[in-house]
Order: structure tokens, then C-alpha cells, then sequence
């Protein structure tokens, strides 16, 4: 884990997909309501249905490597199964003498009623760890910025403000790098919670720097002019529709 | 005890509400940091979760890395608002990295950053003594329980959501409030936050 980690994947071929020209707000909102309708069942259907949608459009739509997609996802499949055993060793069916007994191990009961549940919300985490990789390999930041001001009516102060601080994150990185260097040659533990007070004067330091440059170039004095301009498009349309149609049928048939 | 001369040459601003872009930057800044420390967070949870599923202690003790941003940024800038700022732009970050919980983050980040938005609020931003942020990073873990109750623990039984509780709690106060206290402090005394308000202003 290095500096690689925090480079965007997002290439020409992600931006140009189907997905891609898709208004990353538009996404944001199929993202957010497809987890929230996921959080209205517990049944191990309507997930992986969203969850197989959601890779098979990222792969034809959203043009991208099944290899970049399963690095994205495979580290975290290990979270999806810790929290469904989690669920499984402490559901509420456990205690529940009408549920189907699995295995007893001295206190501990497990039923098969569990088994579903936890299965359910494994799959649901898988979904959602799908659906954000998806979501993040044809997103690019600065459209979504773009959008959040333009479509979305978001202060462009402060939207600007952080995207300006985002495009700081190789310079956080690289200071981590140097900093640990540093812990090293003094014969320190590498990784310290007291690296942050570095980490951080570095980067108040470089915001500063960076409000007094905006100031001085009249940054939110007056009436914006737009650079990149982006309005919604028919497609816009057609994918939220469609994800309504494909959640709508996912929750019918996990019922 | 502060004179008026002091507050002149550690240049407290006057007290206002309105953001600079100094307030701004410095504020999303924060939030960038975290972004890129929950990236490699991310990483740890995922590895302590399941090692904890019995008794999943561990994983929720170090929850409040979390939640940082919510309480340092607004303890360090004061402004309305600044704690879902923070916390939206590190929820943000993290998501752009491969949060494993995508646009979830989000979400998080918003109830996350708007619970503890709500306590210094009704201090009508003008207490930032450590109970205050204490209650503050209390009342973030909270509305992240009852998040993560309804959508990753929804089957789980009543000792599970306490054990839960009772260690984002601990969470909360220890990594949250001290942490976010002891950083202030730090950033303080090397300088960088001259020009924001200070604790004894």
C-alpha cells in the first residue's frame, strides 16, 4: 500500500463510456437510493441482483478492466464476510426458540433464520461495495464538482474551496512519505498517530497559501463565470429511469 | 486571562460568522487529510472486523478515526457548519480512493458531521471547551450507530448494538474529543493557526 493507492483510476476510456457521460449527480442519486432501498430488506435477492446489474454496467457501460474492478472490490469482500459473521453469530433469531436450529456450540446457537439474515447483509455490503466502485472508476472529480455548483446549486465557494484542497492529496501523500523517512532515520515506529501533527501543519500551511492566491485572484467576490459548463442530457434521463426500473424489480423479487 | 494587547499580536480575528477562504481551505484541508488517513483506515478496519466478529470490541474501539474531522475542523475554525464540511470532504476523499463503502460514505459523513454540527450549534458556536467537543463526539458516534444499526447490523440483537454502543462511545471520547484536543493544541503552539481563534480568546 503506497502512493499508488491514491491515484484516481478514472482514464479517457471510463470518461467517455456510457457511464461516464452519465451526470456524476445523476449516479450519486441512483448510489444513494439503491442503498437506502437495499436497507428495506434483508433478503439475500435483491443485492445481488444490484450487485451483478451494478459490475455487469460497469464493465459494458462504464468500459471498465474487470482487473481494475476486482482490485477495487477484493480487499473489502473480507469486510462483507466479517460483518455478515457478526450478524450471524448475534441475530436476533438465535434466541428465537421456534427458529431452526443449525449448530449449538455450548451458548452459542445458530439458526437457520440467522444464516438468511446474515446472508442478506453480507450480500448488501457486497452491493454496496460494487456499486461504489462502479460509481468511482467512471467519476471524475472535478465534473462532479462542476455539477454539484451548477446542477446542484452548491455554494460554489466552497465546493471549489475543496477541490482545491482535494488537489492537494499527492502533496499530503508525499509528506507522509517524507515525514515517515524521518521517523525512521531517528529510529522511531514508523506509523504514529503523531504524524498527523505534521501531516497537518504541512497542509494548514499549503491551505493558506492557497486562500491568500484565491483571495488575491477575487475567488467568490462576485458572480462566477463557467469554464466548463454542464447541463443534463436525454441520457441523464434514460439511466436514472432505468436504475428505478432495475431497483423496483429487484425488491419485487426478493419478496 | 487574555489582554487586549495579546489578542492583538496572536491576531484573534473579531468573532463573526461568516467564512473566510481562509476558513475554507483550512477547513477542507482537514477534511482532505482525513480522506487520505480513513484510505488507509479502510485497510485496518478491514482487517480487525472480521478477527473481532467475537467479541467485535476491537472494531469499534477504533471507530472514532472516523469522526475526527467532524469535531477538530470546527474546533480549529468555528464557523456554522464546518463539521459536515470537514466531514462531507473527507467522506469524499475516501470515496474517491475506494472507500469499500462507496457513495455510503457519504451518507455516513452527512449524518456523522450534522450530529455533531447540532451540539455546537446549541452552544451557538461559541463554547469549544473539551465537554463540548466530548459531547459532540459522542453525539457523531451515536447517529453513526443508528446508520450502521439499519443498514449493516439490522439483524443483529440487542448485546451486539450495546456492545456497539458502549465502545464507539469509549471511541468517541478517547480518539474523537481528546484526540481532536490534543491535535488543536499541537497545531497551536507551532503557529499555524495563528489567526483563527484561540481556545483562551
Amino acid at each position: 500500500m503506497s502512493a499508488r493507492l491514491f491515484v484516481p483510476d478514472v482514464g479517457v476510456a471510463q470518461q467517455a463510456s456510457v457511464l461516464g457521460r452519465t451526470n456524476p449527480l445523476v449516479k450519486l442519486g441512483i448510489a444513494i437510493v439503491w442503498l437506502l432501498g437495499l436497507g428495506l430488506t434483508v433478503d439475500v435477492r435483491p443485492p445481488a441482483i444490484l450487485l451483478v446489474v451494478a459490475l455487469a454496467a460497469g464493465v459494458t457501460l462504464g468500459a471498465i478492466t474487470p482487473a481494475a474492478l476486482g482490485r477495487r472490490i477484493a480487499p473489502f469482500a473480507i469486510a462483507a464476510v466479517g460483518i455478515a459473521v457478526t450478524n450471524l453469530l448475534f441475530s436476533n433469531h438465535n434466541t428465537d426458540p421456534l427458529a431452526t436450529e443449525l449448530v449449538r456450540i455450548g451458548p452459542l446457537r445458530v439458526t437457520a433464520e440467522a444464516l438468511a439474515a446474515a446472508a442478506g447483509l453480507g450480500m448488501r455490503i457486497a452491493a454496496i461495495v460494487c456499486i461504489g466502485a462502479v460509481f468511482t472508476l467512471t467519476t471524475d472529480v472535478t465534473r462532479l464538482i462542476d455539477s454539484l455548483v451548477q446542477l446542484g446549486r452548491v455554494s460554489p465557494r466552497f465546493a471549489y474551496g475543496a477541490l482545491a484542497a482535494y488537489q492537494a492529496v499527492p502533496k499530503i501523500v508525499d509528506d507522509l512519505t517524507t515525514l515517515r523517512a524521518a521517523r525512521r532515520l531517528r529510529g522511531l515506529r514508523e506509523w504514529h498517530p503523531r504524524l498527523l501533527v505534521g501531516v497537518l501543519v504541512r497542509a494548514i500551511r499549503h491551505a493558506d497559501q492557497l486562500a491568500i492566491a484565491m483571495d488575491a485572484r477575487g475567488f467568490g467576490s462576485g458572480p462566477r463565470t463557467t469554464y466548463r459548463p454542464v447541463a443534463w442530457i436525454p441520457l441523464d434521463v434514460l439511466v436514472s429511469g432505468s436504475a428505478a426500473v432495475i431497483l423496483v424489480v429487484a425488491l419485487l423479487l426478493g419478496r | 486571562m487574555t489582554t487586549l494587547d495579546q489578542a492583538h499580536r496572536t491576531g484573534n480575528p473579531p468573532r463573526t460568522d461568516a467564512w473566510r477562504t481562509r476558513d475554507i481551505l483550512v477547513t477542507a484541508v482537514i477534511g482532505v487529510v482525513f480522506g487520505v488517513v480513513f484510505a488507509y483506515w479502510n485497510f485496518v478496519w478491514t482487517v480487525i472486523a472480521p478477527s473481532s466478529a467475537l467479541p467485535p470490541i476491537q472494531a469499534f474501539l477504533i471507530y472514532g478515526v472516523w469522526l475526527v474531522p467532524a469535531v477538530l475542523a470546527p474546533s480549529i475554525v468555528r464557523k456554522p457548519g464546518a463539521a459536515v464540511f470537514a466531514e462531507m470532504v473527507a467522506a469524499g476523499v475516501s470515496t474517491v480512493f475506494g472507500s469499500p463503502w462507496g457513495p455510503d460514505v457519504l451518507l455516513s459523513g452527512f449524518v456523522q458531521g450534522a450530529a455533531a454540527e447540532l451540539i455546537f450549534a446549541m452552544t451557538l458556536y461559541r463554547n469549544w471547551s473539551l465537554p463540548v467537543l466530548g459531547i459532540a463526539a459522542v453525539a457523531s458516534a451515536a447517529a453513526a450507530w443508528v446508520h450502521d444499526w439499519a443498514l449493516y447490523y439490522a439483524d443483529a440483537d440487542l448485546t451486539l448494538q450495546l456492545i456497539r454502543a458502549v465502545a464507539m462511545a469509549v471511541s468517541a471520547l478517547v480518539i474523537v474529543a481528546g484526540g481532536s484536543y490534543l491535535l488543536e493544541r499541537s497545531l497551536r503552539r507551532t503557529g499555524v493557526l495563528d489567526g483563527f481563534a484561540s481556545r483562551t480568546a
